[in-house]
């Protein structure tokens, strides 16, 4: 079992892009959806949409890598779409009634169109926010992420973390796929399980195993590091080089305008 | 060579927190080129022997210590961990933990990046150390991508740019297939050769590493037993073996045949470490032409019999094809047909990536084919739910830990009881039969985890046993055992096929273990069934097995070398060569 989001080593496009040219398209795309919504933001959020999948295509990155985020946030669009549906303040389009149940401006017995459709909206304001830290994990080695954390002035030991974090999710993942071999080898199967018996009393066979092993690797882990001069308080070498070219220029041109649009579109 | 001492350790007791003596009273020095062999049974104190010079005790794991500790002239106890990380490099067991990098370039380079090398500097010890380790060609590649051999060299390869005078290595071969093996020893050999580096290596594996030491230490429950040259330590074959030692198979039968009565005492002048097959072949025909020795027809045949072909099948597969889905797409098992019948003992041997866990993982249903059938007395497993299933096939998988989780080893085994609906008092009766056959019924109230790694691996078999399957599978037991820890797991599986008339697979890489307690052999390669038949048999096509880097038992190689003096072929153990080659002695007072 593999981490989803894991780096794939591929020579595209966006995988030679400068990683702080894929660093300015995660932070404005989380400046974009920090912006007040309506519901007509609808075309700003799908532009901004347009460019992360124009980003994700030419990074040759799999449907399937996105089937999972969509898989993993259905949830979430599921849960926004009935919550809004029934309780937005300026529905006055019913879809369907359940009865009246009034609570304050809202009639929560009433699943309303606009409801609907601000949920709609808010849904892919999270779909455009979940998008791109992944494209940046997936196209950027952590080599080159380390770096360009370094140009930024970011401490050596924040940057190694979150970097070391991304390679232990890769172990975490096939922790988790063993234990559960494991425990259905005595009969005990989480996957068939329904989701209240899961929540329930399911975890407790997988999390704890888990944990205990969390902290033996863990342990394993700062023994690999600490061997190797991890946490010297000396300057370390950087040996990834990073260098600008046109292309990278060209790109954030390209990025910052569409970002310059989207505001223009939502303000104007 | 110089003679400067790399390390020197006087006295030296430690003592973990909670009061666990780990190491006492320890002497040891070791020079620049020399290469030191490290001993013993899981839980001697050889880790500890490793985290005590390379600074890791105190840094991470605390305790008490008394003596004097010097590392080229410091003592890691006052340094902090990054100075004493410029003189002493640590490789340890599993490579998985030491690789943490995007690029093997850049694993290389971690190190004395941290250091502050220059970066000219650390890009040169870098295609410097992959080319002694043999991976110029990956240094892009993921490291967690790599085999399991690759992945332990580039581990090394990371440790040596870091250019330490002390090379340790705590048991680097105990995870990996004979070519990961071979391919590491490969690597030290060239290092030990290059003279550079005091090495110091613990490891159960004798056989490849002993030619290569200059000295050996012995520890048993933190002592030194024995303690020199490989020759003076070999010598006491017998106090070897107490400790848990694996004497290499040719040092015994030198030992147990050709000096025989003294056998049991020192013979260092005459033990020889680097020994070959044809070697002692040579020396056991002299002493059959000299009359010393006899070869004789065994009374009881050697291997046992063959399950009848007309035992019930019991598991099947037909045209069994895996995949893994990529990047990059893994073709694990490839129209691989099959047949077990009930109360065979089958050894499943292979390269790690063969296919031999998917294989297992099938039978159990834990694993779905592409395409191919299944099937368990003849009925397809897929219609068996997987309490259903347990019942019928135990699969116990090489790293317990992943399984344990409860408060006592009986509730760990009471789990899986308590899922296929087994009653109360059922429960309770089979969880203390199985913690009686694997000799833990004195833990029964003991946190799993307060167990040691094979009394870990026991509970696990425990607990599988405890569910009553028809067919026991256990997937690499060796794997990071001891000698004993091996046999002992080995026998679980006897007594489980002999007493409850089960059937039992077993995956390993010892072929000594296998030859001696399966009666068939599965071989498999690249995804495919290479060999299948008896034991015996298949060991004797030596040029197949080379294609899976197999070498058949060493007592099989020298029966094959004395086959003209009418030594048997069907010899698989030096059980069965003590059988058809005996001393006069023995042969008269027999008659």
């Amino acid at each position: 079992m593999q981490p989803i989001f894991r780096y794939s080593q591929l020579d595209t496009p966006i995988h030679r892009l400068h990683p702080l040219v894929k660093l300015a398209y995660v932070i404005l795309t989380l400046v974009l959806v920090m912006y007040p919504i309506r519901t007509s933001d609808m075309p700003v959020l799908l532009v901004w949409l347009s460019l992360s999948a124009v980003l994700w295509a030419l990074g040759r990155i799999e449907l399937r890598r996105f089937a999972t985020l969509l898989k993993i946030l259905l949830g979430t669009f599921t849960f926004l779409i009935l919550i809004q549906g029934f309780t937005y303040r300026f529905g006055h389009t019913p879809l369907i009634v359940f009865g009246h149940l009034r609570l304050w401006e809202a009639d929560l017995g009433v699943l309303t169109k606009e409801g609907v459709w601000f949920g709609i909206v808010l849904s892919v304001r999270v779909l455009v926010a979940t998008s791109s830290l992944p494209l940046f994990v997936m196209t950027t080695s952590a080599s080159a992420i380390m770096t360009a954390m370094g140009k930024l002035r970011v401490p050596h030991v924040a940057t190694f973390m979150f970097v070391s974090a991304l390679s232990f999710t890769t172990l975490l993942f096939e922790m988790w796929g063993s234990i559960v071999e494991a425990q259905k080898l005595r009969a005990f199967d989480i996957d068939r399980m329904n989701f209240i018996k899961r929540a329930v009393k399911a975890y407790v066979p997988i999390i704890t195993p888990l944990i205990l092993l969390l902290f033996r690797k863990a342990n394993d882990f700062q023994i690999a590091m600490e061997t190797k001069g991890f946490g010297a308080p000396i300057e370390p070498t950087e040996i990834e080089m990073l260098t600008s070219r046109p292309a990278d220029y060209l790109w954030l041109a390209f990025i910052v305008s569409v970002f310059v649009l989207c505001t223009i579109l939502k303000y104007a | 060579m110089s003679s400067e001492a790399i390390i020197a350790l006087e006295n030296v007791t430690f003592t973990y927190e909670g009061d666990v003596v780990a190491l006492r009273d320890l002497n040891l020095t070791v020079r620049r080129g020399d290469f030191v062999v490290v001993l013993g049974a899981n839980g001697a104190g050889k880790s500890t022997l490793c985290y005590l010079i390379s600074g890791i005790v105190p840094h991470i794991y605390g305790g008490r210590r008394g003596g004097v500790v010097s590392v080229a002239g410091l003592d890691p106890w006052d340094e902090p961990l990054y100075v004493t990380a410029q003189h002493s490099g640590v490789l340890m067991q599993d490579p998985e933990v030491q690789l943490f990098m995007p690029t093997l370039k850049a694993e290389l380079a971690f190190g004395p990046a941290n250091l502050g090398v220059p970066r000219d500097e650390i890009l040169r010890r870098s295609r410097a150390a992959l080319a002694l380790v043999r991976l110029e060609e990956l240094e892009e590649r993921n490291p967690r991508d790599l085999s399991g051999g690759q992945k332990q060299r580039a581990a090394l390869a990371s440790v040596l740019t870091m250019q330490p005078q002390l090379l340790i290595l705590d048991e680097p071969t105990s995870q990996l297939d004979p070519l990961g093996r071979q391919e590491i020893g490969e690597a030290i050999e060239q290092l030990k050769r290059a003279g550079d580096l005091a090495i110091v290596m613990t490891t159960h594996e004798t056989e490849e590493i002993l030619p290569l030491a200059d000295q050996v230490l012995v520890l048993e429950r933190g002592e030194t037993v024995l303690q020199g040259s490989p020759e003076e330590v070999f010598s006491q074959a017998d106090r070897l073996g107490e400790v848990g030692v694996k004497t290499p198979a040719l040092i015994r039968i030198q030992h147990d045949l050709l000096w025989p009565g003294k056998g049991k005492a020192n013979h260092p002048t005459r033990t020889k470490v680097n020994l070959t097959t044809s070697e002692v072949a040579g020396q056991i025909q002299a002493s059959v032409a000299s009359g010393r020795l006899s070869i004789i027809r065994p009374e009881v045949p050697l291997s046992p019999p063959p399950v009848p072909p007309e035992a019930p099948l019991i598991l099947e597969v037909h045209n069994l094809t895996i995949e893994y889905p990529g990047p990059p797409l893994v073709k694990a098992l490839k129209d691989v047909s099959l047949q077990i019948r009930q109360g065979e003992f089958v050894g499943i041997i292979g390269q790690n990536g063969s296919g031999k866990s998917t294989l297992v993982k099938c039978f159990v249903g834990l694993v779905q084919p592409r395409t191919g059938d299944i099937l368990f007395r003849g009925q397809s497993i897929h219609k068996l739910s997987v309490g259903e299933m347990a019942r019928r096939v135990g699969l116990v998988l090489q790293n317990p830990d992943y399984q344990l989780f409860t408060a006592s080893c009986r509730d760990e085994i009471r789990f899986g009881l308590r899922n296929v609906g087994a009653s109360l008092e059922e429960s309770e009766r089979l969880s203390e039969e199985a913690l009686r056959l694997v000799g833990l019924e004195a833990e029964a109230d003991l946190f799993p985890f307060r167990l040691s790694f094979g009394d870990r691996r026991k509970l696990a078999v425990a607990a599988t046993i405890a569910l009553s399957p028809e067919v026991l599978i256990l997937d690499e037991p060796t794997t990071a055992q001891d000698h004993r820890g091996r046999y002992q797991l080995a026998e679980l599986s006897k007594q489980f096929h002999g007493d409850r008339q089960g059937t039992v697979l077993m995956i390993t890489h010892d072929v000594d273990l296998i030859a001696r307690y399966a009666h068939r052999l599965i071989v498999l390669h690249e995804g495919r069934v290479l060999l299948d038949g008896p034991t015996g048999e298949v060991f004797s096509q030596v040029e197949e097995l080379k294609k899976s880097f197999v070498v058949p038992p060493v007592a099989m190689q020298l029966a094959r070398e004395l086959a003209h003096l009418g030594v048997p072929a069907q010899v698989l153990t030096l059980e069965d060569f003590y059988q058809v080659c005996v001393p006069k002695q023995v042969t008269r007072k027999a008659g």
